[in-house]
């Protein structure tokens, strides 16, 4: 593992290929599963990357008027920070003392840069529906990102770490009440960080034509496409690191299969989540994290001082 | 057959273009995309912006001021892109061929790559014209 | 207010501007007026009795081009449409787009498929017809033959 240079790392294993790859197949498990709960047949395997490699053969056309080089650049930031976000929780899970103090936090940055660069692209597009979209997005990551990071911080308290591996070394938080009340929220603010139903209201398909992405064709919308996928199969992850004791690997193959399995739990929860849920309204969506998620939030880190 | 239109073939995206229908054909359209006939296995899936389009299902009359406007929104649709004309009315103008203000079918300022004849079409029919053209892409 | 006061008023205000009026059902009533009768009249229906405008139908007759504005009681229960006549060779009649609104869009589409000339209104351009259509030649007269333009 550290025979790799970091580079080779972020890029291959356990960076940007391997987040690639794990989130098409993930995406594929969510398309069957929404088929499924449809009663249809569902994509053949492979579905997600014929969708990625087709895109990458189609024209790119860029708005005119438009900020070119913001257009064509922001969707390789989400990129970055998908990858590198994967990268440093991968690295936490295989080797031992390869993390530093406050990768949380750099990680919690990290994870927040596809939205960012949603709302970039958004806005360098030069069209009102993306502008629509843009600005729900801002609304909604100014939302879900509060409650998220105090559900966060309420392991960070029982744990006193700010390092991931030191969280991964402590019992799992979602086994005391305080950790169950964070991880439920947490799952619900990753479902606004995944912009999936029910609070998918930037990319609402009936509404805004495709909403942010508007404008985007060809490669640029595929690494959009790309980053999605990466993040329904990163931010699962994370939530596991965080909440759920991470999956061990070197300690024998049960407590890895459990991790694995408790990571396709919270991807297949998401799935059925986005799949019986109507949307919501941006403003329903920013009154529900800022007021009871947050509150829950809180209570969380509340218990954790008293105790439980 | 180039690689580019084999990858277009087994993941398209279905923009639908009404030019003024009746509409009836845009429900069959919609029966079409149901969970009942389930596209999504032959790949395809609705898109709600033309610059993700890569099937075009025209619909409608288009008249001489929406076919103006149509050949705007295929422009934008990056290539490459195929296009299908759903219903009697834009395969060939149908009961509108001696109005006023119709100019010859959409073929005419649209090229079109395969036609589903219909008043409306069965969503059977549309599904088979969508094989029959994939088949085609691939084969040839 | 009922149903008799609005037409009694109506009787009364438009008195002998009024060539015809008569119902045909009594849910259903036509008054005709001169072409130069109808803002006036139109101010009475929509502003003073507080009709909610329609639609308008322009028909193309072999006697006159005729323009109807239909305006609905709905308190009341009933329609009442005003008619006016003008002449096969110069339809002109003021536009009553500056009192109501609402008639502004379907003067355009008059306009543009049977050649009435409405004077005053405020924004006349193609509606469903093309920009480019050619000057002159109206779709929906009895006398317009399509291969006689491009």
């Amino acid at each position: 593992m550290e025979m790799l240079p970091l580079t080779l790392q972020v890029l291959v294993f356990p960076g940007l290929l391997f987040a690639a790859a794990a989130g098409l197949v993930t995406s594929w498990v969510d398309r069957m599963v929404t088929a499924r709960v449809q009663m249809r047949v569902g994509p053949p395997f492979l579905q997600p990357f014929y969708d990625v490699v087709k895109l990458m053969i189609k024209e790119t056309c860029v708005p005119a008027g438009g900020a070119r080089a913001l257009f064509l650049a922001a969707p390789l930031a989400g990129l970055a920070g998908a990858a590198l976000a994967s990268t440093i929780i991968w690295r936490a899970f295989l080797a031992r003392g390869s993390g530093f103090s406050g990768d949380v936090i750099v990680l919690l940055y990290l994870l927040t840069l596809p939205a960012l660069a949603v709302i970039l692209g958004s806005f360098a597009s030069r069209n009102p529906l993306a502008s629509l979209g843009g600005s729900r997005e801002m609304k909604l990551l100014l939302a879900y990102e509060l409650p998220f990071v105090l559900a966060v911080l309420a392991v960070v308290a029982r744990t006193g770490a700010l390092r991931l591996e030191e969280i991964l070394a402590a019992p799992a938080a979602a086994t005391r009440p305080s950790g169950i009340i964070a991880l439920v929220v947490a799952v619900l603010c990753m479902q606004a960080k995944l912009t999936l139903v029910p609070f998918d209201a930037p990319e609402a398909e009936t509404e805004l034509s495709g909403g942010a992405y508007i404008e985007y064709s060809g490669p640029p919308l595929a690494v959009f496409k790309l980053t999605r996928a990466m993040m329904l199969f990163t931010m699962p992850v994370f939530l596991v690191a965080v909440f759920g004791g991470g999956i061990r690997l070197g300690d024998g193959v049960l407590p890895a299969v459990a991790g694995v399995l408790k990571v396709v739990g919270l991807v297949v929860a998401t799935i059925l989540i986005r799949n019986t849920a109507p949307r919501v309204r941006i403003d329903q969506a920013v009154r529900f994290f800022w007021g009871p998620a947050t509150l829950a939030a809180l209570v969380a880190t509340g218990l954790v001082f008293v105790g439980l | 057959m180039s690689f580019a239109v084999r990858a277009l073939t087994r993941s398209l995206n279905v923009f639908h273009l009404g030019g003024s229908a009746c509409n009836n054909c845009d429900i069959e359209i919609l029966d079409a995309l149901t969970p009942r006939y389930d596209v999504e296995r032959f790949g395809l899936t609705l898109v709600g912006s033309v610059r993700h389009a890569d099937l075009i299902l025209l619909s409608g009359v288009f008249n001489t001021k929406a076919a103006i406007r149509a050949r705007r929104i295929y422009e934008q649709a990056p290539k490459p892109v195929v296009v299908v004309a759903i219903g009697a009315c834009a395969c060939t103008g149908d009961i509108f061929r001696k109005s006023y203000n119709w100019d010859g079918p959409v073929d005419r300022y649209i090229p079109v790559d395969a036609y589903v004849a219909g008043c409306p079409p069965k969503p059977e029919a549309m599904l088979e014209a969508v094989v029959t053209l994939v088949k085609k892409l691939r084969g040839a | 207010m009922t149903r008799d006061d609005i037409l009694a008023r109506i009787k009364a205000e438009l008195g002998d501007r009024v060539v015809d009026f008569h119902a045909k059902s009594d849910r259903r009533y036509y008054v005709e007026v001169g072409p130069d009768d109808v803002p006036g009249a139109t101010r009475l229906i929509f502003e003073e009795l507080g009709a909610r405008f329609q639609i308008a139908t322009g028909i193309d007759t072999p006697r006159a081009i005729e323009i109807l504005y239909h305006w609905a009681f709905d308190r009341f229960g009933f329609v009442l449409t005003l008619r006016t006549k003008l002449d096969r060779e110069k339809p002109e009649v003021d536009s009553v787009a500056g009192i109501c609104t609402g008639t502004e869009w379907i003067e355009r589409e008059m306009w543009e498929l049977l050649g009435v000339k409405f004077r005053g209104h405020p924004d006349m351009r193609h509606l469903l017809l093309r920009d480019d259509w050619p000057a002159g030649k109206f779709p929906l007269r009895r006398d317009y033959v399509r291969a006689d333009h491009a």
